[in-house]
């Protein structure tokens, strides 16, 4: 009479140990215990004998610790910075000064890799078989040589470019030469707010615009022209302040003064040459991962475009690309994450950088390894962290709603 | 058994990686058990120490190696060449890596008081100077307000360059590369305005360029680079031996001594030979040295005339005059303390 | 009134304008006026580019001699690279002891080529223990001390077999420890858990050059006073810890990829944990991980080119401290350059088509 046993009897009857309890060492809960404490142990010994060994040294070689290095002046000169720099201001000025060239050069970095990425991702798909080829010599090219050599190919290359004195010439307005690219520089004068107030103005109105017109559509059907309108309220607003206030904006142009150009913006080559490399290496990466994403989006989709009438380059950038974006997003992610990562080397063209000028030459003059790689390698975690949450948040808004 | 023979093979690994890691006791008993001198160098610096094709080291700072392996193992050429950066150059001697650090190292207080180390003595009295294109037509370098300044990273150039110009009141704007040969290529395409190096890299780097007569070196020197090797601080015996290794290449030239005539000079030579050389006194035995410590290093490696001309004048492509570099009785202020 | 039979007309050959040559050029080059633009724009750019650049590359460069002097013609100086060239692959390791270099070089590609080539029962057993030997056979047989051979020691090692056989011997130990690391990833284990966690993303956060960085300037501070730790043993242990958190990564798309049916398969033959996972899980995550793996092998590969900055000699350190050589001071930096990059070029090409044949051979229709 089988049928009569419970499953609580019969698991009793299958237990193999004759008092019905398993030895606790067999138990899988006691035995993570177990093994998590010896890794504890162990942890705790590592890091106790590194501590202590690295204490020993350093008090046996005199080197001295503690922040207090970054209240001296550094005393060298710094090639480019966003704020103000003279040799005799602190250390604490070189680490601000490097973490701003980083962020400037990631986000520029960032920016340009995705044009990139996308557009040679998507020529991929080209029907001019001259077109697919180059995309794929792209592709093949860039992302199979060392980005440090790429930086100093970049750099060879404006390095070729004409002297001060014989720069290439746009219009007296624009020059480029060995030392950098100077265009010239909007300077706004009194009655400017306006116009910058009208600027923001108009931005707010095309969102107002666009929520208004998706409402419209989503209500009727009916689409609204956003883009043109858009575009109407971007430069018709902002134009219509000008003449109001009677333009209030003049162009500080460069000129050669002296060894060099004064006045104007100025790009240096080494941000030039490493936000190019970064961007072109990056950029072969991520037109694989939009390759991908774009294949990986079901023919049937594209077929059923065609069928409603949508028109091919609708098809892409309505159907396909926003489809692929689920693949796309996270490789984006982590592909912006090298790309801040491969920052560093800068240190091979002389872009002062933070690894370059902070864990670079300050490291150099003030020998206090210790602390600064942990200052370093704290700010490539944050500004790290920041792309995953961005990137996340979006990732959150591409995935399907079904999963 | 597998497994067995797994572990073996680790374990036997792991060893080849270990045998080299005991520093007990002095540095000098230690490069004697080894039997090789491990010797900082730098990774490429034209004159002072290079590669050539062969992986054969030559140069001044790498003729101190080879003096020092001379002096205590009998034969210059037991010497293990470790190439450092600038970065960690210091980190390698403090923790036991290399014997001795000969990497064109400016002698600073900051440095010999704070870094645990010493240093043992000036090979080559440097300084920092500028070069500039003669298209420029500056003669002087209070004439170079508002221009670009090509300086290799991580040199104490960095913080003397700085100092001159705010001195003088003038701005700059340095360009910092992270070697010599991109500091050439950046001062040739104009990326720079003049370049500043120490005086015995301007002579490197001016021949290296397309043009050389298209570049002047100014008449400014801005600061003082007295360069030499460097060694651990308390190891007073090890201290000694490298400093008067130094010290009997120089006294050689002083003496006369080179490294054709020494064999001779042993013992024909005149007292203040005999004694450099060994036939006469007891100045090794006080290194705890063979007796014949500075014939071998004079044998094999020459005396300071002979390096110098080898390595970085009349008989290098560099071309250097001897300059401050000449013994003190010739206009120069090299001065090697008695021999007795 | 008889009905007239079906006779089909005989085929015609297609329209001239859709075939041949012709046709093939106006579909892809010149299909719309946008094509034809872009079609015009890119010859023209290279019709202006490659001439000159073939002309400097090969016909007037100077590829005989021994020094700088015979460089006289206006194209490439290849002399530099000819010149240097034991350098550049093997670097100052001595000339009559190369030989073990390559053998080790044949031992890395043997062993690569024996676990594609086995059969499928013996590849796990003979190709997981020699892949995992093979760093140590290789140390051993290069520094010689251990097999009676002549001692050659690790500053000696260099140029490019270096950097393959560094990122090969890396990406290897890497394995069983990435692989540690995802399973503590997966882990019930909250401690566990967080070491691994911990683990992967200090090194997938951290820059490499700033771990190589940290290698050569604070590890000697981390070991005991009396002892110090050759240079490239320290960057190995870098670059293992570096590559061990990709690996992890790898490894748990991996895990991610096997269907629960199988965890729950093995679970219901009785299977502990380690035998399930080491019989039936590991397995199928390496199949399906390959592609990457390779990929991590061409990043890591990559990646050694920046030792550089650490004065490791490897390839282009190699050629930055060729350069500084007072007898080839006339600036050969392009043409260095221009090699190395041809050369990882090559090798990280190579790979990643063998990485995509391995993706096309192992998709055996499991995805959905």
């Amino acid at each position: 009479m089988f049928s009569k046993k419970t499953a609580e009897q019969i698991q009793l009857e299958t237990r193999p140990s004759g008092n019905g309890a398993t030895a606790f060492y067999n138990n899988p809960k006691y035995r993570g215990w177990i093994y998590q404490s010896i890794l504890f142990v162990f942890i705790i010994g590592f890091f106790y004998s590194i501590i202590s060994n690295t204490l020993d040294n350093m008090s046996a070689q005199g080197i001295k610790s503690g922040f207090s290095f970054l209240k001296t002046s550094a005393g060298f000169d710094v090639l480019m910075s966003l704020i103000p720099f003279e040799t005799t201001d602190s250390y604490l000025r070189i680490f601000m000064i490097g973490i701003l060239n980083t962020i400037l050069v990631s986000i520029i970095g960032i920016i340009f890799s995705t044009i990139l990425g996308f557009i040679f991702g998507i020529a991929y798909f080209s029907r001019n078989w001259l077109i697919k080829q180059i995309a794929i010599v792209y592709v093949e090219i860039f992302r199979n040589i060392p980005v440090i050599l790429q930086v100093i190919f970049w750099y060879t290359v404006f390095n070729a470019l004409p002297i001060a004195r014989e720069s290439l010439n746009l219009g007296d307005a624009i020059f480029l030469n060995v030392t950098g690219l100077y265009f010239p520089l909007l300077v706004g004068e009194s009655g400017s707010g306006v116009v910058y107030g009208a600027i923001i103005a108009a931005i707010i109105a095309v969102f107002i615009v666009k929520r208004w017109a998706k409402k419209r559509q989503e209500l009727t059907g009916e689409q609204f022209p956003v883009l043109w309108s858009s575009l109407g309220i971007l430069v018709g607003l902002p134009l219509l302040a000008l003449l109001v206030t009677g333009i209030p904006f003049h162009f500080d142009y460069p000129a050669l003064r002296g060894f060099n150009f004064q006045g104007g913006v100025s790009v240096i080559p080494e941000f030039l040459s490493l936000a190019i490399a970064l961007s072109v290496y990056t950029g072969a990466f991520i037109a694989e991962a939009v390759r991908a994403g774009i294949q990986s989006v079901p023919k049937g989709q594209t077929e059923a475009a065609r069928s409603i009438g949508l028109k091919e380059s609708k098809i892409m950038s309505l159907i396909i690309v926003p489809q692929s974006m689920r693949v796309i997003t996270p490789m984006l992610n982590s592909e912006y994450q090298s790309l801040v990562k491969n920052t560093t080397i800068a240190t091979a063209i002389g872009y002062p950088e933070l690894f370059t000028i902070f864990a670079g030459s300050a490291l150099n003059q003030v020998g206090q390894a210790i602390e600064i790689m942990f200052m370093t390698l704290a700010i490539y975690f944050a500004i790290n962290m920041v792309i995953s949450l961005v990137m996340n948040h979006f990732n959150k808004r591409t995935e399907l709603s079904t999963r | 058994m597998k497994i067995k023979n797994v572990v073996m093979t680790l374990a036997a690994a792991g060893l080849v990686f270990s045998a080299q890691t005991s520093i007990a006791g002095t540095t000098l008993d230690a490069v004697k058990k080894k039997g090789v001198l491990s010797c900082g160098v730098s990774t490429g610096l034209a004159g002072f120490s290079q590669k050539d094709e062969k992986g054969q080291w030559s140069g001044l700072d790498v003729d101190v190696c080879r003096g020092v392996a001379a002096a205590v193992l009998g034969d210059a050429s037991k010497v293990q060449y470790k190439p450092l950066t600038a970065k960690e150059r210091f980190t390698a001697l403090q923790s036991g890596e290399i014997d001795i650090l000969s990497r064109n190292t400016t002698w600073t207080h900051t440095r010999d008081t704070s870094l645990g180390l010493n240093f043992a003595g000036v090979i080559y009295y440097d300084g920092a100077g500028f070069m500039v294109s003669k298209k420029l037509g500056v003669k002087s370098a209070t004439e170079l307000n508002g221009a670009n300044a090509c300086i290799q990273a991580g040199t104490s150039t960095e913080l003397a360059i700085s100092d001159y110009f705010r001195e003088n009141n003038m701005k700059y704007k340095a360009i910092t590369f992270d070697t010599s040969d991109q500091t050439r290529a950046g001062f040739e395409s104009g990326r720079c305005d003049f370049l500043v190096s120490d005086q015995s890299q301007l002579y490197a780097l001016r021949i290296g360029l397309k043009d050389p007569d298209g570049a002047i070196v100014l008449p400014e020197v801005i600061s003082k680079e007295p360069l030499g090797p460097v060694v651990r601080q308390n190891d007073d015996e090890w201290f000694n031996v490298v400093k008067w290794v130094v010290n009997a290449s120089i006294e050689g030239e002083y003496q006369g001594v080179t490294s054709s005539n020494a064999e001779e000079m042993k013992t024909k030579g005149n007292p203040g030979q005999k004694r450099l050389l060994g036939t006469e006194g007891d100045l090794g035995e006080k290194l705890g040295l063979p007796a014949d410590w500075a014939f071998q290093v004079i044998k094999q490696v020459g005396n300071y005339a002979e390096s110098f001309e080898r390595n970085v004048g009349q008989g290098s492509p560099l071309k250097i005059a001897r300059g401050l570099n000449a013994q003190w009785n010739k206009g120069g202020i090299l001065y090697s303390p008695a021999m007795r | 009134m008889s009905v007239r039979e079906f006779k089909p007309l005989p085929a015609q050959p297609a329209p001239d304008a859709t075939t041949g040559p012709i046709a093939w050029v106006r579909d892809n080059l010149f299909s719309s006026p946008f094509n034809i633009a872009a079609t015009v724009i890119i010859l023209a750019s290279l019709a202006a580019v490659v001439p000159g650049m073939v002309d400097w590359l090969f016909i007037s460069a100077n590829w005989s001699g021994t020094s700088q002097d015979a460089c006289v013609k206006d194209g490439a100086c290849w002399v530099f690279i000819s010149a240097w060239s034991q350098q550049i692959f093997y670097g100052s390791y001595p000339t009559e002891e190369i030989w073990r270099v390559n053998l080790s070089l044949c031992l890395l590609a043997g062993v690569i080529a024996l676990s594609f080539l086995l059969p499928d029962r013996l590849r796990n057993k003979v190709a997981v223990p020699a892949f995992l030997l093979l760093p140590f056979i290789c140390i051993l047989l290069l520094d010689g001390t251990m097999l009676g051979l002549t001692p050659v020691t690790t500053d000696l090692w260099g140029g490019f077999s270096l950097n393959v056989l560094l990122a090969a011997a890396s990406i290897i130990v890497a394995f069983p420890f990435g692989f540690l690391w995802a399973l503590g990833r997966r882990s019930e284990m909250p401690f566990a858990r967080s070491v691994s966690v911990t683990c992967i993303e200090f090194f997938r956060g951290t820059p490499i050059l700033a771990l190589f960085f940290m290698g050569s300037v604070m590890l000697p501070l981390f070991f005991p006073a009396d002892v110090t730790v050759d240079k490239l043993l320290r960057v190995w242990i870098i670059l293992i810890l570096f590559m061990s958190a990709y690996m992890a990564e790898v490894f748990r798309s991996g895990f991610q990829a096997i269907p629960s049916g199988q965890y729950e398969a093995a679970d219901s033959i009785g299977l502990g944990y380690w035998q399930k996972t080491l019989l039936i899980i590991f397995p199928q995550v390496i199949k399906v991980s390959m592609p990457n793996i390779l990929a991590t092998f061409v990043m890591v590969f990559k990646n050694t080119v920046f030792l550089l900055v650490i004065a490791v000699p490897e390839m282009l350190q190699v050629i930055m401290s060729a350069l500084s050589n007072s007898n080839w001071l006339g600036g050969h930096a392009i043409e260095g350059y221009l090699f190395v990059g041809f050369i990882f070029w090559a090798c990280c090409f190579s790979m990643s088509l063998l990485a995509t044949t391995i993706e096309k051979k192992l998709d055996t229709g499991h995805k959905n």
